[in-house]
């Protein structure tokens, strides 16, 4: 970094950068399912995942450890919370999840952020009134 | 510096009973270790075992296994060998496992491993000999030890034989 004199330190402009910040990452996903009218329940969610990753990565895959940190079940929207380091283990076994007991579903992924505080807001569903 | 590499495990196959050890054959192996990456690390296993895994050499006197597996991604397929409690060949199941002894970039240092360990296991034999005969063969076979072509086979098949005088 080049020395700063004095009299411009007012004016300097400082970018911080966090490098591996936080040891979890939060994503918000929802399910969107063929038949609307199903509901889950959030255990049945989780082992429902927990079937994506033991079918993509194996044993080693299923015993990756994640939470669901909420869940609304008529939206069917959950907030997960996994290690950084089984992020893209986990996302790739959402994506390509592709039936739920016979009828097809797909899981969108609203946000995904190292910080929960940034998953409150969201530019996309913002109302400008 | 444009050479493709991979890594060559020499592994160990242990059965509890020698004279079943002779029906195996290498695609009996190599179905075994697929069905266990399969098992263990899933569709993304099963695929990185697909392109560059094979079983290069295998030894039924002596159980000696060679698999030739691609560098980026031979860790991830060695752990899944513990995890092999069974081979199935003509129809029968052989209780057994792998036992790793040396990774090596290339089959002519795993060769030489290979030599260094026999010669090892030979002196380890030697204080155990019942009779002088037995001492005289074993003397024999740890002077023959040499990196040449032909000699491999014979010093291996020697310490087949002699494995087996061991455990009568």
């Amino acid at each position: 970094m080049r020395p700063v004199d004095k009299k411009d330190q007012s004016a300097v402009y400082q970018r911080v950068v966090l490098k591996n910040a936080s040891p979890y990452h939060y994503m918000k996903v929802c399910l969107v399912l063929e038949d609307e009218s199903t509901r889950l329940s959030a255990v049945e969610l989780k082992q429902f995942i927990i079937t994506g990753l033991k079918n993509l990565y194996g044993e080693v895959g299923a015993a990756l450890t994640f939470d669901l940190l909420k869940y609304n079940e008529d939206t069917l929207t959950a907030l997960l919370r996994v290690y950084s380091r089984g992020l893209v283990k986990l996302w790739s076994s959402l994506t390509l999840l592709g039936s739920y007991q016979n009828q097809a579903c797909a899981f969108r992924v609203l946000q995904v952020s190292p910080f929960l505080l940034a998953l409150t807001g969201n530019s996309r569903e913002l109302q400008l009134d | 510096m444009v050479r493709v590499k991979s890594r060559y495990l020499l592994c160990e196959l242990v059965v509890s009973d020698r004279s079943r050890l002779l029906l195996l054959d290498d695609r009996a192996i190599a179905l075994a270790v697929k069905a266990a990456v399969a098992r263990t690390h899933g569709d993304y296993g099963a695929a990185l075992c697909s392109v560059g895994f094979s079983v290069k050499y295998l030894n039924a006197h002596t159980g000696i296994v060679f698999l030739r597996l691609p560098k980026r991604c031979y860790r991830l397929l060695w752990s899944a060998l513990p995890f092999i409690t069974s081979v199935e060949t003509r129809g029968q199941r052989i209780p057994c496992f792998l036992n790793c002894l040396h990774v090596g970039g290339t089959i002519r240092t795993c060769q030489k491993f290979l030599i260094r360990y026999n010669a090892q296991q030979l002196h380890r034999m030697l204080p155990k000999c019942k009779n002088e005969e037995e001492k005289q063969q074993v003397r024999q076979a740890i002077l023959s030890c040499s990196l040449t072509r032909g000699n491999n086979e014979a010093l291996e098949d020697e310490l087949g034989g002699e494995e087996e005088d061991e455990e009568e």
